[in-house]
């Protein structure tokens, strides 16, 4: 949830990609926004190209006109009633400079400075600025794209006013959502300066080992998951030219005998390929392109032609430890080895230079490069004593940090805490902020209250549970829904007064395991099917019914019974982060455990349609027929999936905390919603329905199969057999759920979609 | 001495009454395949498999094979015969009329593959193998070998192997290590040994092409490394006749329990010329185009055997006559009444008899599926087929060669002492029954193959096209009292394959052994549901039928529904059971 804090308006200069995303995410939470450029006009255009942004910068169409464009010679004055003015010009120290200067004349007192510099020392930057700016000014580093990449580096000066940076900590912390990191004022800071040599590294070995593009991504991807893209399918991603800006940066400020400007080395063929604007995908295509013909092709790195993609077969893949993996003798195993003990060794010897704990580190590299383990992560699987007689086998210093820790882990787990190895050979608590509450630290200290193998239920403290989905994907199954059953069970029993439902996955589930129903389809089980759908529907009134408040906790995808869920909570605190979405078409079926009844009953209740049973019907039709995912939880609200009385919360870590508080307000007095009374327009609402989706066939909008789930869809949201005259309740809309579900899962059309979605991961549109 | 008569009543039967006969006349190229045609070429193949084949089967088996200085010899009799079965064109039944071949539909040439196992079984491997070879080359040959070498294997005056196996490897392909190195024309030089090679060296035809898999240099080690060569024993010279004698000898026969007049050889390959066949490292995958059909025949080993041995076990005891029927005497005109009257035996002949027709059911639905998936004009149903076929196959494969076994072994014992005597003929079935529960993939591996791939693969895909018509069929007829008495234990027998099938797939995901060891058993028990529901369509053709045919088929399904089909209840315990007491035995202790 979103509190009101020090900064209520902001200010950006330079309409780039960083200061536009800037811009753009300070709108999404809310902020008043000013965003100047030097060229004119140029702000304006930044933010039409935000609007079109793909992933969106916005999380709602309504973010971008909290934005004020302008010229930064003409408009600088409307910075005076900024609370903050970040700078993300041009990278020059001079240019900088030379705005602070002008900032002085124009910024209200007490307002904060900061400036985006990826490489450039905060020293630097306040040279010949006077007292007053250098208190006022401080570095935040965001990553891009600033909406989605979670890290914010922030380093400190050592005249800053400590309640400057508490604000610019609090600001990006709670209302833009980043996980802020300190760091020292050292050039490149953490991410960069860890990440840039891994990306050489990761390159020049490819290279002189002799690995295919493929090869190399596929070691880095999926053992180590630094990241999951692998080298060059990051290098694709970010900008083949961004590398070489940073690299030259750094090599200008850091000593001569640092690990980073000894190990070093230009890439001929790198260089070639931005000189021919080969540099990636958002140019003429990059370490991988696509052929004329739309095949898949990729480099060759040692001509630098292309050629047909061609899978990455190597028996090092095979391994699922980090740890195999750099012992493994292929090419594979002892490209691993090279990349691990140049960069997890560099990593190890800049602690304390860089930051002043290890956790700091990992994280950064975990939020700003999308790598699965952290630097120090990845040393203690592999063992800090390996790496050391490792590093020292290779004739190479052994960090001061490594010898210390010896044999010993970096993290350990104390009476349930999590503990880092501190420079100062003490292992210390992990801090978290206040208001941050991670699943992961509960589950560390304690047993659940309930668990099998599909959910678990945990005491999250104040009298709440949170029951926690850990199926892949978050996939629902039986086990899931039957411990749904056991919690409410339990709460109703008072085991404890409100209920969370969240977990710590990637996505808060992708609904129900269609494999199992595919599967049981497929061996004519129609008994079960229709009994498990039943369960799940069930299990969502259970929910919806419980004698205490059920909280809705999502982030990342809450897709087709992941969304009935929410559906049935009596409350949603989502993740600004959330993808919502009724999809069951995509395979073919229609939602069944409760989402057509409790849509038609939010629509028919919206004071924003016309009345009469045909708005609401055609409008919960149309979000389901065509399986609409909000891309934010904000456009989740625009559909109703979520209610304007859900909360969202901007930052991820503070999500179970931000639920729990939500619960726990909600105890007093509780009672369960009622059932909602609906008046559908029965078979005529349905033969409008048909109609337009036989006219979408008809233009080539839809197909054939389209038709037929659409058709069932129908029957299910006009109510069946009614008519507008009668009221009936929304179980009876559970029903026809159930009838529709059960005829479509019996055809093929639908089988071959949940086949196709199982087996490519996207829907087949037949 | 025993005899033959091919069963072509029930083989009409299975063909046009319980099988969709119509939709295999109506595919590409089977326009004139009609009972018409079809009726006659049976009638004659019974005729040849009768006169010429079964007369030669003892004395094979008495005789055997004989090996002299790299050179087989067949029986007395087997290259008479194998000429008669040439000139008369039966190797050319189910091939390509563009090679010379008669273009009949797999459905109709495997009643003909019967009668052969039937009536000789040994006799039946060389234009077997021939015809896997003939598979392989003209799915995967370059158009030259194809010309080169089919129309001769479709005449049978060439023949073929399959040369898969080597001392360090059967069942595990990947261990294989016969090599192939490429030479300056194009062609291969193949070195290694392989041995159980049938058919490998005999003297019925003037050439004899081996498909060899071998590594090429540099291949990946295992499976994704093996390539397929055609190995001729004779270069065929410009003129197309056997010209330059290749470097591949037998350098044994092998002395085996049963099919001894099929010549089992060692192969060795010293620098052999041979030509590639499909793509390097792609062999398994060629192989594997033809292993769907291999399989299908020698299930139909099983089946054949059987019948034949039912045949001469009902034979014996119409005539044999020793003690009383229990309930009274039946035969007062006779010292003692013939032993068909006892309760026994009658278990064991309708025990066989119920086999036997299931699985020629069964067989000829698999065999009209091959030819859907093979030729129909429809891509979907041609999918559709497939699925089925690669569903059936390991079924088909293992349940029928254990029937067949088990048939011999109930024949054998009908006969009492004298089944165990040689004379008879009887052991012999037996015996050569045994080996089709053993190659082509064991039974066991069939098992793994049904649980751990046909059954996952596509979530279940393949088992819809078993699951979903075998549902529709009860829902169908499920009411109606004339077919209660078989709908009714069909109905309750697929909910325990339904029940076992989900177990078996979530417990196989979370431990493999788990489905490893309950697959023969699961196999077993989809085998009894696959004919329970071509025994209840069979009893609902047969209902109200006056005709002694009809009467047996109506009383042979009551004996399997009563009799056969419960075995699906303690299979499926077992399946239930788990796989814990096999886990748990220490190695040890063995």
């Amino acid at each position: 949830m979103t509190k009101g804090g020090v900064v209520k308006t902001i200010g950006v200069i330079g309409a780039g990609v960083m200061g536009a995303g800037i811009a753009a995410q300070a709108a999404n939470a809310g902020l008043g926004v000013v965003l100047l450029d030097i060229v004119p006009g140029a702000a304006a255009r930044a933010i039409a190209t935000m609007a079109r942004a793909e992933p969106a910068a916005f999380m709602h169409s309504r973010a971008a006109r909290l934005i004020t464009p302008g010229d930064l010679g003409a408009d600088i004055g409307k910075l005076a009633a900024c609370d903050w003015i970040i700078d993300a010009i041009v990278e020059r120290p001079d240019a900088k400079r030379a705005l602070y200067a002008q900032l002085q004349a124009v910024r209200k007192p007490g307002s904060i400075v900061s400036s985006n510099t990826s490489t450039i020392k905060l020293a630097t930057l306040t040279e010949g600025l006077g007292a007053d700016f250098a208190a006022d000014f401080l570095i935040s580093h965001f990553f891009n794209p600033p909406r989605y990449m979670r890290l914010l580096e922030l380093v400190a000066g050592p005249t800053t006013r400590p309640d400057a940076v508490e604000a610019v900590r609090a600001c990006c912390d709670v209302q833009l959502g980043k996980t802020v990191i300190d760091c020292r004022d050292t050039p490149g800071f953490i991410a960069n300066r860890i990440g840039s040599l891994w990306a050489g590294m990761a390159v020049r070995h490819a290279i002189d080992l002799g690995l295919t593009v493929e090869e190399a991504d596929a070691v880095m991807g999926r053992p180590l998951g630094i990241p999951r893209t692998g080298i060059f399918g990051l290098m694709d991603l970010v900008g083949i030219d961004l590398g070489p800006h940073v690299a030259k940066s750094l090599l200008a400020s850091l000593p001569a005998n640092d690990a980073y400007c000894r190990l070093y080395r230009e890439e001929p063929l790198v260089a070639r390929m931005i000189a021919e604007g080969r540099i990636g995908r958002k140019g003429k295509g990059g370490f991988y392109s696509r052929a004329p013909d739309k095949s898949r092709l990729s480099i060759d790195l040692a001509t630098g032609e292309y050629r047909k993609q061609r899978e990455a077969r190597l028996a090092s893949l095979e391994t699922r430890k980090p740890a195999d993996l750099a012992d493994h003798p292929d090419i594979g195993g002892r490209y691993a080895r090279a990349v691990l003990l140049d960069t997890l060794g560099y990593a190890a010897s800049l602690v304390p230079e860089i930051a002043g704990d290890i956790a700091s580190v990992d994280a950064a590299m975990r939020l700003g490069y999308n790598w699965k383990y952290g630097p120090f992560e990845l040393i203690d699987q592999l063992g800090a004593g390996w790496l050391a007689r490792a590093l020292a086998a290779d004739g190479r210093a052994v960090p001061g940090l490594l010898a210390l820790v010896g044999d010993r882990p970096f993290y350990r787990v104390d009476s349930g805490k999590l503990q880092a190895f501190g420079v100062d050979g003490a292992y210390k608590d992990v801090p978290r902020a206040d208001g941050v509450l991670l699943l992961e630290d509960i589950k560390r200290a304690g047993k659940p209250l309930a668990r099998n193998a599909g959910a678990s239920l945990w005491d999250i403290g104040d009298g709440v549970a949170c029951l926690e989905f850990h199926t892949k994907m978050n996939a629902l199954d039986q086990d899931v829904l039957a411990m749904v059953g056991r919690a409410v069970g339990m709460g109703a029993k008072g085991a404890f007064k409100a209920l969370v439902i969240y977990n710590d996955g990637e996505q808060f589930s992708v609904g129900a395991n269609i494999g199992i129903a595919l599967f049981a389809a497929n061996i004519a089980a129609w008994g079960d099917i229709e009994g498990a759908i039943a369960a799940g529907q069930q299990a969502m009134l259970a929910l919806r019914n419980a004698p205490f408040p059920v909280v809705g906790a999502p982030a990342g995808m809450a897709l087709g019974g992941g969304c009935e869920v929410l559906l049935h909570c009596a409350a949603v605190v989502a993740s600004a982060e959330t993808y919502i979405g009724l999809v069951e078409v995509g395979v073919g079926l229609v939602p069944g455990w409760g989402g057509c009844a409790t849509m038609l009953a939010r629509w028919s209740a919206a004071p924003r349609l016309p009345r009469g049973p045909m708005p609401a019907m055609s409008k919960v039709f149309e979000i389901i027929s065509t399986a609409q995912v909000s891309k934010s939880a904000a456009e989740a609200r625009e559909l109703l999936l979520l209610r304007d009385s859900d909360g969202i919360s901007m930052n991820r870590d503070r999500l179970l905390a931000d639920a729990r508080a939500r619960a726990l307000a909600m105890v007093a007095d509780y009672a369960p919603p009622p059932s909602a009374k609906l008046r559908l327009p029965g078979p005529t609402g349905a033969t409008a329905l048909r109609m337009a989706v036989d006219g979408f066939v008809a233009m080539g909008r839809a197909t054939a199969y389209d038709a037929v789930v659409g058709s069932e869809l129908a029957v299910v949201l006009s109510g069946g057999d009614t008519d507008h005259t009668v009221e009936i309740d929304e179980d009876a809309v559970r029903t026809l759920e159930r009838a529709a579900f059960m005829a479509l899962l019996k055809k093929p059309g639908t089988l071959a979609r949940i086949e196709h979605m199982l087996e490519n991961g996207r829907p087949l549109r037949n | 001495m025993t005899s033959y008569t091919a069963p072509l009543r029930d083989m009409r039967f299975a063909l046009y009454e319980l099988a969709d006969f119509a939709t295999v006349t109506a595919l590409p190229g089977c326009g004139e395949v009609t009972q018409g045609l079809v009726d006659p070429i049976l009638e004659a193949g019974g005729v040849f498999c009768a006169e010429v084949l079964a007369p030669i089967n003892r004395s094979g088996d008495e005789e055997g094979c004989h090996f002299e200085n790299g050179v087989v010899r067949t029986p007395a009799g087997f290259r008479e015969a194998y000429a008669a079965f040439c000139r008369d064109g039966w190797p050319a039944l189910h091939a390509d009329p563009a090679y010379g071949g008669q273009g009949l539909p797999k459905t109709v040439s495997l009643m003909f593959e019967e009668m052969i196992c039937s009536a000789n079984l040994s006799f039946g491997m060389y234009p077997g193998l021939s015809h896997g070879a003939y598979e392989a080359l003209r799915a995967h040959g370059t158009p030259d070998l194809q010309q080169l070498y089919l129309p001769k294997l479709v005449s049978g005056e060439w023949s073929g192997t399959m040369c898969l196996t080597e001392p360090q490897c059967g069942t595990d392909l990947g261990l294989l290590r016969t090599r192939a190195e490429p030479a300056e024309d194009g062609s291969f030089r193949v070195t290694g040994t392989k041995i159980f090679i049938s058919a490998g060296e005999h003297d019925l035809t003037g050439n004899i092409l081996h498909l060899v898999l071998a590594r090429l240099p540099g291949a990946p080690a295992g499976v994704r490394g093996i390539s397929l060569f055609l190995v001729p024993k004779f270069v065929p010279a410009e003129d197309g006749r056997p010209g330059v004698r290749n470097a591949v000898a037998a350098g044994a026969i092998e002395h085996k329990m049963g099919i001894k007049a099929s010549s089992t050889c060692v192969m060795n390959f010293d620098g052999a010329q041979g030509w590639i066949v499909g793509q390097p490292h792609r062999g398994l995958t060629a192989m594997f185009t033809m292993m769907n059909a291999a399989r299908l025949s020698v299930g139909i080993q099983g089946l054949g055997v059987a019948e034949v041995s039912y045949q001469n076990a009902v034979a014996y005891a119409r005539d044999r006559l020793q003690g009383r029927a229990l309930g009274g005497v039946a035969r007062p005109d006779l010292p003692a009444d013939p032993i068909l009257v006892h309760p026994d035996v009658r278990r064991m002949l309708l025990t066989m008899r119920a086999g036997v027709e299931g699985c020629r059911a069964l067989g000829v639905r698999v065999a009209v599926a091959q030819d859907i998936a093979m030729s129909h004009a429809d891509a979907d149903v041609r999918a559709e087929a497939d699925d089925y076929v690669a569903l059936m196959t390991p079924i088909v494969k293992a349940y029928f060669t254990d029937m067949g076994w088990e048939a011999t072994v109930l024949g054998m014992q009908v006969l009492g002492g004298h089944g165990y005597i040689r004379e008879h003929g009887m052991e012999q079935f037996v015996r050569d029954a045994r080996i089709a529960q053993i190659y082509e993939g064991t039974n066991g591996i069939q098992a793994l193959d049904l649980v751990g791939r046909k059954m996952s693969a596509h979530a279940g895909r393949y088992l819809r096209r078993f699951f979903h018509p075998v549902s529709a069929y009860i829902e169908a007829k499920q009411g109606q009292p004339a077919l209660a008495e078989f709908v009714d234990p069909l109905a309750k027998a697929f909910v325990r394959l339904q029940q076992a099938t989900a177990a078996l797939a979530a417990k196989g995901i979370a431990d493999p052994f788990e489905a490893g060891a309950a697959a023969s058993d699961y196999l077993r028990l989809f085998a009894l549901v696959a004919l329970a529901q071509l025994w209840a369509e069979a009893a609902e053709i047969s209902v109200g039928k006056t005709e002694d045919f009809y009467r047996a088929k109506l009383a042979t399904a009551r004996f399997f529904m009563a009799k056969i089909l419960p075995q699906s209840s303690s299979l499926f315990s077992t399946i239930m059971a788990g796989g814990g007491s096999l886990k748990e035995f220490e190695d040890g202790l063995f």
